[in-house]
């Protein structure tokens, strides 16, 4: 019962959700306030609430399904592409502003495919249909084929490298090497206020624990067991009569969309988006922070995000050309000596549900 | 246009009347006589321009070194003929002796009328290409030549281009060469350089005899169009055959690369099940190795700098394979059966080494030198150019192949390989010491990264970001190749080193690499195991 | 209903050059316990392979009760028809609980079609018959071998199968847990459900079989009772020749 029930109040996952929602509300209540936030650093914590989703995104299908994706990027650029367009286009509409990227080109007007991405629902429902296309697609040929393990890893990176090389393309129509930037409006607010950083920082946080709750409920759900069953043991499951292609599908492209969502909140934050976050090592990393704050816990990706994130975000002040050698020092340490992550670390029965034994193996890869 | 090359055809007519047979020429040359004409009249001075334009044409290295200074003579008035024959007066020397004497008597300078001061200018440009010892004099002269094209005695150029020795100097000899044989006075001379042009097609030979359709020739007289029609569709099909081939040729340099990128890879994934994220970077280092092997050869023995990339082999190789078993020592081993583990274990690999490079290097491209045997190349027909940069990693894959087939298939370490890749256990079973096959293999499989750096080194710039240019397609080698197996990753390197040349001069570098990741995932629907797969027991 | 429950039919399977299977057929009623055993590689897996969809054969048939060739269908869409597996190797979801497992055998599909209450009948009712009703929170990785047995044991049987196929299910059992496992094989023997049994254990396979079949080398060498097939020279040799 306890295991197909949902969660129970003193998990930590409901603690963590509980004081998301608390910074959000705060961050709300204190606005305009002597005690609000710089915009600085509400701006750095909307940042880190975007990629924590992303990497609970990850963790859904890595950490439960023991599918390594090495190109969660595309998505999340799917995301941060169509919701630049959207804010290009409405900006257009609103202060007659023309993309930087536009006037590069030489081009007069927007090309066809842009036509509707001044109406935020379109633009929306755009990234929804798009997204789950292009995740469908791929992962039904793949999994189809019973393509799986470093093979997909490995396939989704090339994927993700191609998307890249696409983009940097300046014929496409997105912005080429440049990307797209100059943002001014948004759901016909100016962007760049501190009233708008913190709403954005807000929504960002309410999203990141609505996605955390939901993907809590499918995990402890009886559809969450046969997740991890078909990471654990998938020929057993199919010969008991389920079809784990469909499960893997549902799950992937779930995995898509919430990553694509991360990359929408993301995106008006920094207030630019160009083809380096379709760069292989952006992807990569977002495993480094799964793998850091350890697989198979929705919780270890959220702290794992923005454990790393935090530390990045400092040292591209204090010293930026020593972060890659501290992530690879990281990366080193967390695969040879904690195979969990920060789980390891925190024994405390924090996370009960995986069992000591469990811990101790290496979740979601081919055994023997 | 037309009108000027009319003018020049009538100039070439009227002109180079005297000059159309002056390859008929005495056996020894007749100094005397020479001088004595070039002091007659104005038909034996004609005669005497004749025998110098024949002495830059063929006749020893004697004759024609004393030719030299006559023609120039002539034309400056720097000859002062006497009773006993002619003075050289710039430097005071006989004309026939070149010994030291003063003009005697009543000295006369001979005087160039209108007609033949064309020809001696003509001589002595056609004697300075020759025999003058500075390439720009030589250039100078060729210049002078390219004036009057129709002028040019047949067979001079072709002279001057064999025994030039300026590499760009000789080419442009060659085209004023074919220019001038083409828009030669007679018709049949015009036939015959059409033929020789033809049998050398290229894209500029294509353009001049297209050029002539609109030369009066070509409508009055039929044999003229018969010629230059079918030299027309000579050229076309050579350069068909040659865009063919030299597309077949990139690719095979393409494949060749990849293979060398891959073979590692593919080897160390087949008995591990870890792809090596640090491929790329393996790669990288055997280039900056060759690098430094070229500098520390700067130094220490510069006569040996030309031979740095056949002496880096064995350093590029030792370097790398030791800093794969490092790797698998230290790292990999600790991640059997965690294969995506290792996956991130590699990359934190392949970061630290770019980096590392990058602090201590710099982002700059590296500067190579480029020795004899990686320089020019042949042309073979067409545009199609046998580059011997490309030929050296080609040579280099093959022999890499060839040498790692050897191993694999017939060493006892290669045995071990083999027993490992297709069944762990039992091959620890029979006392086979798997842990030192897997560190061994994956120093072989570093050492080759390493190889493919030092063969690239030639044709790509070398710089940190490399690695990550080769890793993708060298991925996807694998996945198509299969695991594990040599001949799987040569079919599938030569498959996706042509498809992506072929594919790239059409819609470009980014279709290509599209098209590639399209067909392969179309190809594992096929075949998910890849091409070759290595049978094994359901785990 | 046929009395028929798998009717193998001129089954092949190679790998390479080597013929796991060569142009095999048996039938198996309804109602039996049919061992089928033979020497290491003989291809009892292969023939358990074959007929729950995990390996597609070169040549030949798997017809289900008569009338559907499974040969065809996908490893979920045999199991659904109600054929259902144990595998050699102990093959259970080690992040699962034991209640888990049997719950996901019971019922098939992403949500549960039965209310809960009845899966809870129906999960208590099986966690009874294999034993483990002590150890239904924890998880599958927690268990000892034998326990592993029986979990998956109890896993396929959750579902009330036609079929119900165990591939060594006594190995590296004791004697006492051999005892256990015959007598719950001979208490799931119902007239509308075919068992067979790939075991090497032959007095385990004396107790529960009522008919024996001996592979060798991808062929039937031999079919009857124990007796006969004690006393059968060319099993002899085939067991013992080599
Ligand atoms: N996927 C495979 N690839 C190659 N050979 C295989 C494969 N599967 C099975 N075999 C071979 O087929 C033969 C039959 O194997 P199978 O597992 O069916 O034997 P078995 O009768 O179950 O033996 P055991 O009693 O040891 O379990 C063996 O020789 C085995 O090595
Ligand atoms: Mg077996």
């Amino acid at each position: 019962m306890n295991r197909f029930g949902l969660f129970s109040l003193t998990a930590p996952i409901v603690h963590l959700i509980g004081l998301i929602v608390l910074v959000a509300l705060a961050m709300a209540g204190l606005a305009g306030t002597e005690f609000a936030l710089s915009r600085y650093l509400a701006n750095a914590i909307g940042q880190l609430a975007a990629f924590a989703v992303l990497a609970i995104s990850l963790d859904l299908i890595w950490g439960y399904l023991g599918i390594l994706s090495l190109g969660h990027g595309l998505f999340f650029a799917l995301g941060g592409y169509l919701i630049a367009m959207y804010l290009l286009k409405h900006s257009f509409e609103i202060t007659g502003t023309v993309p930087d990227f536009l006037q590069f080109m030489g081009w007069k007007e927007f090309p066809f495919y842009w036509d509707g991405f001044e109406f935020f629902p379109y633009a929306l429902a755009a990234a929804v249909v798009i997204t789950t296309l292009i995740s469908g697609l791929f992962g039904y040929v793949s999994f189809r084929s019973r393509v799986g393990g470093v093979y997909f890893a490995i396939i989704t990176q090339a994927l993700v490298y191609v998307a890249m090389l696409l983009m940097f393309r300046n014929d496409t129509g997105f912005g080429g090497n440049n990307g797209m930037t100059g943002f001014t409006v948004l759901f016909g607010w100016p962007m760049g206020t501190s009233g708008m950083i913190t709403a954005l920082a807000v929504v960002s946080l309410l999203v990141l624990a609505g996605v955390l709750a939901g993907c809590n409920g499918l995990v402890k759900s009886r559809f969450g067991a046969l997740m991890l069953a078909t990471r654990d043991d998938e020929t057993r499951l199919r010969t008991m009569g389920y079809e784990t292609l469909r499960l893997k599908l549902i799950v992937w492209c779930l995995s898509a969309l919430i990553a694509m969502l991360a990359g929408m909140l993301y995106v008006p934050q920094v207030g630019i988006i160009n083809p380096r976050v379709l760069s292989p090592e952006l992807s990569l990393e977002i495993a480094v922070w799964v793998a850091i704050g350890g697989r198979g816990h929705l919780v270890g990706a959220v702290i794992g995000a923005l454990l790393v994130n935090a530390v990045k975000f400092w040292l591209s002040f204090a010293a930026p050309e020593i972060w890659p050698f501290i992530l690879s020092g990281l990366i080193v340490l967390v695969v040879l000596v904690f195979p969990n992550g920060l789980m390891d670390l925190a024994k405390f029965k924090l996370m009960r549900p995986m069992g000591p034994k469990r811990l101790a193996a290496d979740m979601g890869e081919a055994r023997p | 246009m037309k009108l000027a090359r009319f003018v020049l055809f009538l100039v070439g007519l009227v002109a180079g009347g005297p000059l159309l047979a002056p390859t008929a020429r005495a056996q020894a040359l007749d100094r005397a006589g020479l001088i004595g004409n070039l002091c007659g009249n104005a038909s034996a001075m004609g005669e005497a321009a004749a025998v110098l334009t024949g002495l830059a044409m063929s006749g020893d290295a004697a004759d024609r070194a004393f030719a030299v200074p006559l023609a120039r003579a002539v034309i400056d008035r720097k000859l002062a003929c006497d009773e006993a024959g002619a003075v050289l007066t710039e430097s005071g020397l006989d004309a026939v002796t070149r010994a030291p004497r003063p003009a005697a008597g009543e000295a006369r300078t001979p005087v160039l009328s209108l007609k033949n001061r064309a020809t001696y200018e003509l001589a002595d440009a056609a004697l300075a290409l020759r025999a003058a010892p500075e390439p720009a004099q030589r250039a100078a002269a060729l210049k002078t030549l390219e004036r009057r094209p129709a002028l040019i005695p047949e067979g001079l150029l072709d002279a001057a281009a064999a025994s030039e020795t300026d590499a760009g100097l000789k080419a442009d000899i060659e085209t004023l060469a074919q220019t001038a044989a083409l828009n030669a006075a007679d018709p049949a001379a015009r036939i015959r350089a059409l033929a020789r042009i033809a049998d050398t097609p290229s894209r500029r030979a294509l353009t001049k005899v297209s050029a002539l359709t609109t030369d009066p020739a070509y409508a009055a007289s039929p044999d003229f169009r018969a010629a230059v029609d079918d030299a027309t569709l000579r050229i076309e099909r050579g350069i068909a055959i040659g865009d063919v081939l030299a597309t077949l040729y990139n690719g095979l340099s393409f494949a060749s690369i990849l293979f060398m990128a891959a073979i590692g890879l593919a080897i160390i994934f087949g008995l591990m099940g870890v792809i090596n994220l640090a491929q790329g970077e393996l790669i990288m280092i055997g280039a900056y190795v060759t690098w430094l092997v070229q500098q520390g050869l700067r130094v220490a023995a510069p006569s040996l700098l030309d031979w740095y990339l056949v002496l880096a082999i064995p350093v590029a190789f030792f370097v790398t394979a030791a800093i794969g078993i490092a790797l698998e020592a230290s790292l990999l081993r600790h991640l059997y059966k965690r294969p995506l583990m290792s996956l991130l274990a590699t990359w934190a690999v392949s970061l630290f080494l770019m980096n590392l490079v990058r602090v201590v290097f710099g982002t700059q491209n590296l500067q190579f030198e480029t020795p004899f045997y990686v320089t020019g190349g042949v042309p073979v027909i067409g545009d199609f150019i046998f580059t011997w940069n490309r030929m050296f990693a080609i040579a280099f894959a093959i022999v890499t192949l060839a040498l790692t087939w050897g191993l694999v298939r017939r060493t006892p370490f290669g045995l071990n390989i083999r027993a490992v890749t297709q069944n762990r256990d039992m091959a620890a079973c029979i006392g086979i010491p798997t842990r030192r096959v897997d560190m061994m293999a994956f120093g072989l499989g570093s050492g080759l990264a390493g190889l493919a750096g030092l063969a690239l080194s030639p044709i790509y710039s070398v710089n940190p970001q490399m690695g990550q240019n080769f890793i993708i397609d060298a991925f996807m080698v694998v996945v198509l190749g299969g695991v594990g197996t040599i001949a799987g990753t040569v079919v599938a390197a030569l498959g996706i080193g042509q498809i992506n040349v072929l594919i790239e001069p059409l819609w470009g570098a980014v279709a290509a690499k599209v098209i590639v990741l399209l067909m392969i995932i179309a190809f594992l629907q096929w075949r998910p195991e890849g091409l070759f797969a290595v049978k094994g027991r359901r785990k | 209903m046929s009395l028929t429950a798998l009717l193998v039919d001129g089954l092949t399977v190679r790998f390479g050059s080597f013929r796991a299977l060569d142009e095999l057929s048996l039938a198996i009623d309804y109602g039996e316990v049919r061992a089928i055993i033979g020497p290491n590689g003989a291809g009892k897996t292969t023939l358990l392979d074959v007929i729950s969809g995990i390996t597609r054969p070169k040549q030949g048939r798997v017809l289900f009760d008569g009338a559907i060739d499974l040969t065809g269908l996908s490893e979920a869409a045999i199991a659904r028809a109600g054929l259902r597996r144990k595998f050699q190797k102990p093959s259970v979801f080690e992040g699962l609980s034991v209640r888990q497992h049997i719950a996901i055998g019971a019922d098939v599909g992403f949500r549960t079609r039965l209310d809960a209450p009845a899966l809870e009948d129906r999960v208590g009712e099986v966690l009874e018959i294999v034993g483990l009703v002590d150890q239904s929170h924890r998880l599958a990785g927690e268990l000892s071998h034998g326990q592993k047995q029986w979990l998956e044991i109890g896993m396929v049987l959750a579902s009330d199968p036609k079929v119900l196929m165990l591939d060594e299910p006594v190995a590296g059992l004791t004697d006492e847990e051999t005892e256990r496992t015959a007598a719950l094989v001979r208490a799931l023997k119902r007239p509308d459900r075919a068992i067979v049994v790939v075991e090497h254990d032959m007095d385990f396979v004396e107790r529960i079989a009522d008919r024996v079949t001996v592979l060798h080398e991808g062929r039937t060498l031999f079919e009857g009772s124990m007796d006969k097939v004690r006393a059968d020279a060319a099993v002899v040799e085939v067991y013992l020749g080599r």
